[in-house]
């Protein structure tokens, strides 16, 4: 299939990008959509799934693909490319955790063109990154016209491809706190086929020196889901008995059968790399 | 019988394939890739309804002439196909619809534009107003109660049934000792070549000829389905396969946009083109496989198979496809399902029922995969319900090679062949004592370890009694060849088959080599194109070394003749004397090159000898020695690990014992064998498009489709017998499909042996992780109540 | 419309697009560069993987009017590059293709995989090919071709083009 006809602007910065979104989200008649990578929109589009009257292209800003390194925290700009991150080309905060998830994320060829923003703002469920922010407690910042504003990534997906983000915002960039020399990350992926969406993503990440630990499933149908007593658990340091937590956790969630066992065993694979 | 030279480059060799070298430029030349000045783009308006009444069709206000209905298409014709099949329901199947639409992506209207982004847009605003009626999706409920019809002049949803009966089942089961009982799916499947279909369309004033460029495998039937659906002489209608990327079967049939695009071409005065997009595939290209099974084995104490009682239900879809309709699917799984067995007691009950679906048609095995699945599992269950090996139980119940030749219950003519040897080599293969040394020992990561084998004997190269018996409205049981030899010595072959990825331009020059000694590197191989070749039935069936092979053999050695008759005389010895050898012509005391007895034959009429015409052209037919097919066959054995937590399958390790008589060339032979596999994998592990109640496709990218990929396959081990058959050239057996017939059941089996400590089996294709996990549920809930 | 400037195989090109024109269409329909296939045009089956500035890419996930100022390479712009030639040379002589329909951009991710070093073993070069699907071939011959040609590279081999028409044993 292709793309219904569309109008296509490259803003020369993010400013002028904020501007022209918020214009056309103002007039109600012009439905707009930014575009980083595309490998997600264009897809939809090319199916006319997706069918904005402009294009809002905002790959080659500079501004966003900038990174800054704290002692504390690593800023990754909204478009660098989850094959940046595979590389190591961008510092990493996440000891490995960030680069090992790139790796397996989709094929080579849609990683060089991806981006960490993109995959947060479309907020797909089976996404890797919407998980693996959520387990590093990163922060998404957005850029409107009223200036700039932070969510926690936990917070920031409310549904299947819903999110917080203002239809005049657009993501700038992602706060992610660097974990400590001793911390411990378990990633577990569910895939009938390399590359392809995930059935179940479980993230586990225990940094004892910052008293954080926190477990997330993905891929769930909707936002992320913490699991809260797999979290306390690991965070005390006894996630070895974690499948009674996990089953708690999972109990009364929407899922079936398999899906209840898939999430299950994604869950105790992530915590049990991170104890071992 | 011949035996293959040494030079090399002919029958035997491992040749490297002369098409290469385009497709590694990117100069391969596909239908989409054929540039025509003025080619507008054609997006077809389909309908969403799986079943429903037209009741108006309205045009955009700027439509102007660019949209086209079957109203504005009064020539085109609907497609009937026709076999010669007592009780098989005739249907028509417009090629545009007319007052119904049958499945979700029917076509319904035509819209050209100069790019196909407009014609898209243009059809999205080509309004339709439905009558939507109940759709007819359970294939199982469209048998057995009293749905609404998808053919309102038929009695029921029936294309067709058929009972077979040989033998005394009856009694086998009044006294059997051992009965097996199981129900089995495979569910229904789209074939994904991973070029869609294709097809561009002008007309040439000059010739006064329709020119068809179309991604087929059967470009000669195609021309003669044009001819009939359109009212146009075949004599102005040309049909062009360039290259076809992959067919496996589905490139097979006239397709209604095929039939379409040709009216539309008629009709205006520039190129014409559809590009099917993968959607489009999904939705209405052929459709495949989709078998239901019921089946009781009677066995005795050592698990020898007495009997077998079936009852099969294939979901055919909305049409018949031109020419020859869905029975292939339920007569070719009649015939296969007693596999390589002597099994002498046999029923089969057999309907091919019509829903609201895209119709069915041929898909690598056709029926065979499914009848495989079905026998070996039960061959399977056989073996652990007496407490046996299923290899040793397989071997038991085989047909040896001192019965050959042999007449199976269902009338298959086996020629040759050691089945049981297959089991034994593929069994080492495998390196069976290992894996039953690694089952004991127990994964550390908990998974479960299991091997399973099958066994199949495919029916190949079958000649015109076979199609006949069939019904087959045309019988492919010749091919044709045209050999020219060029004044500079260089040879063409034209040939009725289409090679669209098994190096028949490869295969077939070898062969010409081996029978002229002229270098391959020198031969070219036409096909595809019926401007050019003789009349020929197209790649399908398994068909094209034996046939078109047996082809150039034959059309070769007369040229041959000719060729040493006239060599002979500018030698000035007897043609006794003389032999074709490295592009010469040989005799005792000298040599004349290929070139020059071809510029004698065409340039220097004057020197030939007494009583031969000039030109070096010859045409002729080749049908194999036996009617009833010649049989490679095969046993597949896979290796899998079964995690218990998610139900998810690794294949470990695959190997295949298989014996396709004499091989042109082994690479070759190999390559289709894994491609095979591979296709057959997807299968087992993969590939279903399933239907929500209100028929409604769940299927349509291949993010839900999914097809096999690199990562996931195993490597694919090899090891060949070679039994060649006497009724063929050289002693070649066809060997195409086999490869995708075995897997299914092969994995289906080792799931069963890696998941016999829990009890639980799957028999439904594919066997996904939901589906591993439900049997795993199943298996222990029944065990806790027991 | 909307005008853009490019590099393709090393030419400079100026042409008027429109916005939803992707880069597939652009060099097949507009630049006769009809090497580069379209399978699906959802970026999974890898048939249109081109090269956007040196990284491998879906040239059906792009549009030509966002590539503006790119350095596109297409499957018939590597006439002289060594990699692709011996990638060539490995993929005829290991039947690493049968229809044809994948092999362009199966040898643009292969060209890209063994660059990164990717191709050490069976089980790396499979995951590197999980983008590219293959539906003829069973991947046997694309990974024993990706694995020998790696190997000649490393080894600082010279091939021979013409010098044997008959499959390397082994």
């Amino acid at each position: 299939m292709k793309a219904a006809a569309f109008e296509y602007v490259r803003p020369k910065s993010l400013a002028e990008a904020v501007g022209i979104l918020s214009e056309a989200t103002g007039d109600a008649q012009v439905d707009a959509q930014v575009m980083a990578g595309g490998q997600s929109l264009v897809a939809m589009m090319n199916l006319r799934v997706a069918a904005p009257d402009l294009l809002i292209d905002i790959a080659r800003l500079d501004e966003l693909r900038a990174v800054s390194e704290t002692s504390d925290h690593v800023v990754l700009g909204a478009c660098v490319t989850h094959a940046a991150i595979e590389d190591g080309l961008v510092p990493d905060p996440s000891r490995g955790l960030m680069p090992d998830v790139a790796s397996n994320l989709a094929y080579r060829a849609v990683r060089t063109r991806g981006t960490l923003g993109g995959s947060l703002a479309l907020s797909d469920p089976a996404a890797d990154w919407p998980t693996v922010m959520a387990a590093l407690a990163a922060q998404v910042i957005l850029r409107g016209p009223g200036g700039e504003r932070s969510v926690d990534a936990v917070d920031f997906a409310t549904g299947v491809y819903e999110t917080v983000r203002g239809a005049d915002e657009i993501i700038e960039s992602v706060h992610i706190p660097k974990l400590s020399p001793r911390a411990r990350w378990g990633y577990a992926k569910f895939c009938r086929k390399s590359g392809e969406f995930a059935n179940s993503i479980a993230a586990a990440v225990r940094d004892p020196d910052r008293d954080y630990a926190r477990v997330v499933l993905g891929a769930v149908n909707g936002p992320p889901i913490v699991l809260q007593r797999t979290s306390s658990l690991l965070r005390a340091g006894n996630g070895g008995d974690c499948q009674q937590a996990i089953a708690e956790d999972l109990r009364g969630l929407d899922f079936d059968d398999f899906q209840a066992s898939l999430h299950a065993a994604m869950a105790s694979r992530s915590v049990r790399q991170v104890l071992t | 019988m011949h035996g293959p030279s040494d030079t090399g480059f002919g029958v035997g060799a491992s040749l490297l394939r002369k098409e290469d070298a385009r497709h590694l430029h990117g100069r391969g030349q596909f239908v989409s890739d054929v540039k025509l000045a003025n080619t507008h783009d054609v997006a077809f308006v389909r309908s969403p309804h799986a079943h429903a009444r037209i009741k108006g069709i309205v045009l955009p206000p700027d439509a102007d002439g660019r949209v086209f209905t079957a109203r504005d298409l009064p020539r085109l014709a609907e497609m009937r196909a026709v076999p010669q099949v007592n009780g098989f329901k005739v249907s028509g199947y417009p090629p545009l619809a007319t007052q119904k639409v049958r499945y979700v992506g029917d076509a319904i209207a035509a819209c050209i534009a100069p790019t196909r982004a407009e014609a898209e847009d243009l059809a999205s605003s080509v309004s339709v107003d439905f009558e939507v009626l109940p759709a007819i999706i359970d294939a199982v409920d469209a048998l057995t109660k009293t749905p609404s019809l998808v053919h309102e002049s038929w009695a029921n949803n029936l294309f067709i049934e058929r009972v077979f009966q040989e033998g005394n089942l009856d009694e086998v089961a009044r006294t059997a000792e051992v009965v097996v009982r199981r129900t089995y799916r495979m569910n229904r499947h789209v074939a994904v070549p991973l070029e869609g279909r294709a097809v561009l369309a002008y007309r040439d004033h000059r010739l006064d000829e329709l020119v068809v460029y179309t991604s087929t495998q059967v470009p000669h039937i195609i021309r003669l389905g044009l001819s009939e659906v359109l009212g146009l002489e075949e004599r102005n209608i040309r049909v062009i396969a360039p290259d076809v990327g992959g067919g496996f079967g589905s490139k097979a049939r006239l397709s209604p946009e095929e039939a379409a695009i040709a009216a539309l071409a008629l009709e205006v005065d520039h190129p014409v083109r559809w590009v099917e997009d993968r959607g489009e595939h999904f939705l209405a290209s052929t459709h495949t496989r989709d078998h239901h099974y019921r089946v009781i084995a009677y066995a005795d104490t050592r698990g020898r198979v007495l009997g077998i009682d079936v009852e099969l239900i294939v979901d055919g879809g909305a049409y018949a496809m031109w020419p020859n309709g869905p029975f292939l699917e339920t007569g070719m799984a009649a015939r296969n399902l007693p596999g390589p067995y002597n099994i002498r007691n046999y029923r089969v009950k057999t309907h091919t029922v019509a829903t609201n679906k895209s119709p069915i048609g041929p898909y690598r095995g056709v029926g065979r995969p499914g009848a495989c699945f079905a026998i070996e599992r039960t061959i399977d269950e056989v073996a652990r319900a007496v407490g046996r090996d299923p290899a040793e139980v397989r071997m038991d119940n085989m047909v040896t090679s001192a019965q050959m030749p042999y007449t199976t219950i269902a009338n298959l003519k086996f020629d040759n062949g050691d089945y049981p040897a297959a089991v034994k080599l593929c069994a080492e293969a495998i390196d069976l004592p290992a894996i039953r040394a690694r089952q004991k020992q127990g994964e550390p990561d908990g998974r479960l370890i299991g091997v399973g084998f099958a066994c199949y004997s495919e029916q190949t190269g079958h000649g015109c009694g076979e199609w006949v018996s069939r019904g087959s409205p045309f019988i492919p049981g010749y091919e044709s060849c045209t050999a020219q030899l060029m004044t500079d010595g260089t040879l063409v072959l034209l040939v009725g088959i289409q090679s669209h990825g098994q190096g028949l331009e490869t295969t077939l020059a070898q062969i010409a080599h081996e029978e002229l000694g002229i270098d391959p590197a020198k031969i070219s191989v036409r096909h595809g194109d019926t401007g050019l070749s003789p009349f020929g039935m197209g790649t399908i069936a398994s068909r094209s070394i034996v046939m078109a092979g047996g082809a150039v053999a034959h059309t070769s050695r007369l040229l041959r003749e000719k060729i040493l008759k006239i060599g002979a005389h500018l030698l000035q010895c007897d043609p006794a004397d003389v032999r074709c050898a490295g592009g010469k012509i040989v005799g005792r005391s000298g040599a004349v090159g290929m070139d020059e007895v071809a510029r004698v034959a065409h340039l220097r009429m004057e020197a030939l000898p007494q009583g031969v015409e000039p030109l070096l052209t010859v045409t002729s037919t080749y049908q194999p020695g036996i009617d009833t097919g010649v049989y490679s066959y095969a046993t597949h054995a896979a290796v899998v690990a079964v995690d218990p937590a998610t139900g998810l399958i690794e294949l470990l390790d695959f190997a295949v014992a298989e014996d396709c008589g004499t091989m042109i060339n082994p690479m070759i032979v190999e390559g289709q064998v894994r491609g095979g596999v591979v296709q057959g994998i997807g299968t087992a592990l993969y590939e279903e498009i399933p239907y929500d109640e209100q028929g409604q496709p769940l299927a349509g990218t291949l993010a839900d489709y999914l097809v096999p990929g690199a990562a996931e396959m195993p490597a694919i081990k090899i090891v060949h017998l070679h039994t060649p058959t006497p009724y063929t050239e050289y002693g070649v057996k066809g060997m195409g499909e086999g490869g995708a017939i075995a897997p299914p059941a092969a994995i289906a089996n080792a799931v069963r042996d890696a998941l016999a400590p829990l009890g639980a089996e799957v028999n439904e294709t594919p066997l996904t992780p939901r589906r591993v996990l439900a049997a795993i549920r199943q298996a222990q809930a029944t065990s806790r109540r027991a | 419309m909307t005008r853009i400037r490019l590099r393709v195989n090393g030419k400079a090109v100026v042409e008027e697009v429109p916005p939803r024109l992707s880069l597939a269409d652009f060099l097949r329909e507009r630049r006769n560069l009809t090497g580069t296939h379209l399978g699906c045009e959802h970026g999974v089956c890898g048939a249109c993987t081109i090269l956007v500035d040196g990284e491998p890419a879906r040239s059906c996930l792009a549009f030509a009017v966002a590539c503006d100022e790119r350095d596109i390479r297409t499957i018939e712009g590597f006439a002289d590059d060594r990699v692709m030639t011996v990638l060539r040379q490995a993929f005829h002589q290991h039947h690493g293709l049968q229809c044809g329909f994948c092999t362009p951009g199966m040898l643009i991710t292969a060209r890209d995989l063994i660059s990164r070093n990717r191709a050490g073993s069976e089980k790396e070069i499979r995951k590197e090919l999980a983008g590219n699907i293959c539906r003829c071939t069973g991947y046997t011959n694309i990974v024993a071709a990706i694995s020998a040609a790696a190997a000649a590279l490393a080894g600082g081999e010279e091939t021979d083009a013409g010098a044997t028409q008959h499959k390397a044993t082994a």
